[in-house]
């Protein structure tokens, strides 16, 4: 069984998507870029690019969280499909306007320039662009791998965390009610 | 290719099919429900913001300016909704269509409906939210409208024992929210109905077969045949021979079946598919400002306990806060700070943003009563829904958001811009609704030249094919709709059990 996706079907894919996108504006030049073998062979150059990718799309999320790229390149996500494709690019964009051959050792906020770069870029970038900082957020703040874990950061639990009612409302809520207009919570 | 004789087919097992499987059931008649999804149960329900196991129940019809959004699972969508359960107001059943006539065929408004919604609601257990239990966020919402001097009730949900656990959505792991497999469709197997899951109806054909107008169900012979297919295993395909035939499937699966079997029956509506309404959702986020307690959008029942009915009268809608989980949310809309334009939907101001997500944040949604304009498309199988956005929407959509931000502004809260995205997370332009509300793709008319079927749920020109779900109800209901589905399927039923001269249900147990 297959592994992983050659570069061939990752731009064979893409093609037909941007075949299918009358309005993106450089279809070709996206199929034409074909990007390094390395990205295709080297599935941790793949995962430190993708993790210094997360870092600048959620400031604060927990580096050493191994959850935190899963999303990028779980099978059961389109995604996984361009994520060698979309690691290649914010390296290629990163070392053409920082000069800096690797993603990852770039500054926070020129990451954050690249991910800029990205969404201002042609219709199908921006797409990918869109899916991807998208993806991270969801992935992220739902905790979609662990039930349990929730996200910290924003202080959701995840589930199966039982609250008393004391938590869950204020001791004196008819201070808060307005007038009703039914007796019964139905409009008549 | 196994073939099944029974009185009754019912096709799903949701909110308009369970009814008349229930209540034909204890009439007497042979009834065979089958359902697409696969069956489930409280047990095979998680706590969790696993897209895989939400997809898995939870399905989607994408489209132009509308998304819609349903579940396939034994039960229909009764094991994922809210559990909010209100009756239209009946200010939905007096509604006109754009030649003055009224979507609601004659005999059907509010009035005909409330004893069928007595009967759903002792059936669903319903009851309005005490006021000891109702969440933060919705207290929170109170005190907004109350500042403004606005009116708020107390909500009516389908439940009993609620833990408040807030992942309603993904199915009561308590067996608290009263699903559909914990009442009727038991129920229903208890008076001899049979259930069968993971089955997909694929056509409807009519049989050459002639009866007696009025006849008995017995004396009628069979009439239809029903092509279904197994969605797991092999595949097989399964025959269902029946003398009536009930679609409960929803709106989109109802119009779906109806269209592909058009071949078999020409003489169906032209307006299979047509006039969907869906409640015309408009939502607005803000954060709330200093002074104001904390709402909490991850504690206490889904649904925050409160609704306003302050704009029914003056501009047709209903407003209430809405709670939504982070994988809703982050998946439905990119957010940033209105006063903050220059910031990324992703980045620090975004983090900072989210923090403030499960305390300070509020969002409102007003349902309207919007007119019953989009459409069903199917190529080869997959549905579409096209909305043109007329400037009478138009209209509705930029007035209805006045309104919600007005109450937020007036309170000291900054609103939050959301761009709602679409399948794949790119931002919808211009006019954009999305709901779970989805009415009329085959919908109750007079006459054929405006519906598909008649006030008591049959098909025109097609004797024993009945609707009884979500896709006979003709308008937006500026509420959920789960109850009135379920309340118009009783009095359909009850129209059937006149119809086929079947025994009431005290005759029958005395039988």
């Amino acid at each position: 069984m297959q592994d992983h996706i050659s570069r061939r079907q990752v731009l064979k894919h893409l093609g037909l998507i941007v075949a299918g996108l009358a309005a993106a504006c450089t279809p070709v030049r996206v199929l034409v870029n074909a990007y390094p073998q390395t990205f295709d062979d080297d599935p941790e150059l793949v995962d430190r690019v993708l993790r210094a990718f997360v870092a600048a799309v959620i400031p604060g999320a927990p580096a050493d969280d191994p959850d935190l790229v899963r999303a990028f390149t779980d099978r059961d996500y389109p995604f996984a499909e361009f994520a060698a494709f979309f690691a290649a690019d914010l390296t290629r964009r990163g070392a053409r306007r920082f000069a800096e051959p690797a993603f990852e050792r770039l500054t926070l906020e020129q990451r954050a320039a690249v991910v800029r770069d990205g969404l201002a870029a042609d219709a199908t970038t921006r797409k990918m662009y869109n899916g991807a900082v998208t993806l991270a957020q969801v992935a992220f703040y739902a905790g979609i791998y662990n039930a349990q874990q929730g996200c910290a950061l924003i202080g959701f639990e995840g589930g199966y965390h039982w609250h008393p009612l004391s938590d869950i409302t204020y001791p004196e809520p008819a201070l808060f009610l307005a007038a009703a207009l039914t007796p019964d919570g139905n409009a008549a | 290719m196994k073939t099944i004789y029974t009185d009754v087919l019912v096709i799903g097992t949701g909110f308009g099919a369970a009814a008349p499987a229930l209540r034909l059931a204890q009439a007497g008649a042979k009834v065979v429900m089958i359902e697409k999804g696969p069956r489930v149960q409280t047990a095979d329900f998680r706590q969790t913001s696993d897209p895989k196991y939400i997809l898995k129940y939870l399905k989607g019809t994408p489209g132009d300016n509308l998304q819609l959004t349903y579940a396939e699972a034994l039960g229909g969508g009764s094991g994922f909704y809210e559990m909010i359960s209100l009756r239209a107001p009946s200010l939905a059943f007096q509604q006109l269509d754009a030649d003055g006539r009224l979507l609601w065929p004659a005999g059907v408004d509010r009035r005909a409906l409330d004893a069928y919604y007595d009967l759903a609601e002792q059936m669903l257990h319903v009851s309005q939210i005490p006021v000891e239990e109702i969440p933060k966020t919705g207290l929170v919402f109170a005190h907004l409208m109350k500042n403004l001097g606005y009116s708020v009730d107390r909500c009516r949900y389908a439940v009993r024992g609620c833990q408040g656990s807030g992942f309603c959505v993904t199915g009561c792991v308590y067996g608290a929210k009263q699903s559909l497999f914990l009442n009727y469709l038991p129920q229903a197997v208890s008076a001899g109905a049979e259930i069968e899951t993971d089955l997909e109806a694929l056509a409807i054909e009519p049989l050459a077969a002639r009866w007696t107008i009025g006849a008995a169900l017995r004396d009628i012979p069979f009439r239809y045949r029903v092509t279904a297919r197994r969605r797991t295993g092999e595949r097989e395909l399964v025959t269902f021979v029946a003398r009536v035939v009930i679609l409960g499937g929803g709106t989109v699966g109802t119009a779906k079946l109806l269209l592909a079997s058009r071949r078999y029956l020409p003489k169906l509506s032209e307006h299979v598919g047509r006039h969907i309404a869906y409640n015309g959702s408009v939502k607005v986020a803000a954060l709330l400002p200093d002074g104001v307690p904390d709402a909490d959008m991850f504690t206490g029942r889904t649904h925050p306990g409160m609704v306003s009915y302050q704009f029914l009268g003056s501009h047709g809608i209903t407003v209430h806060a809405v709670k939504a989980m982070p994988l809703m949310l982050v998946s439905a809309a990119h957010l940033r700070l209105r006063d903050e334009p220059q910031a990324d939907f992703w980045g620090s101001a975004n983090v900072e943003l989210m923090k403030q997500l499960r305390h300070r944040m509020i969002i409102l949604d007003a349902f309207g009563l919007t007119p019953p304009g989009a459409a069903l498309q199917v190529t080869a199988g997959d549905a579409r829904v096209a909305l043109p956005i007329t400037a009478q929407l138009r209209a509705y959509h930029a007035e209805t958001k006045r309104i919600l931000e007005s109450i937020l502004v007036r309170n000291g809260c900054r609103i939050v811009e959301a761009d709602f995205l679409d399948k794949g997370f790119t931002p919808q332009q211009g006019v954009h609704f999305s709901t779970a509300h989805q009415v009329g793709s085959c919908r109750m008319a007079d006459s054929k030249e405006h519906g598909v079927v008649d006030a008591s749920g049959a098909v025109f020109d097609y004797p024993g094919l009945y609707v009884s779900d979500g896709s006979a109800i003709p308008s937006s209901l500026a509420v959920n709709t789960s109850l009135t589905i379920l309340a118009n399927a009783e009095r359909i039923a009850a129209g059937l059990i006149e119809r086929y001269r079947l025994p009431h249900r005290s005759q029958a147990q005395a039988a």
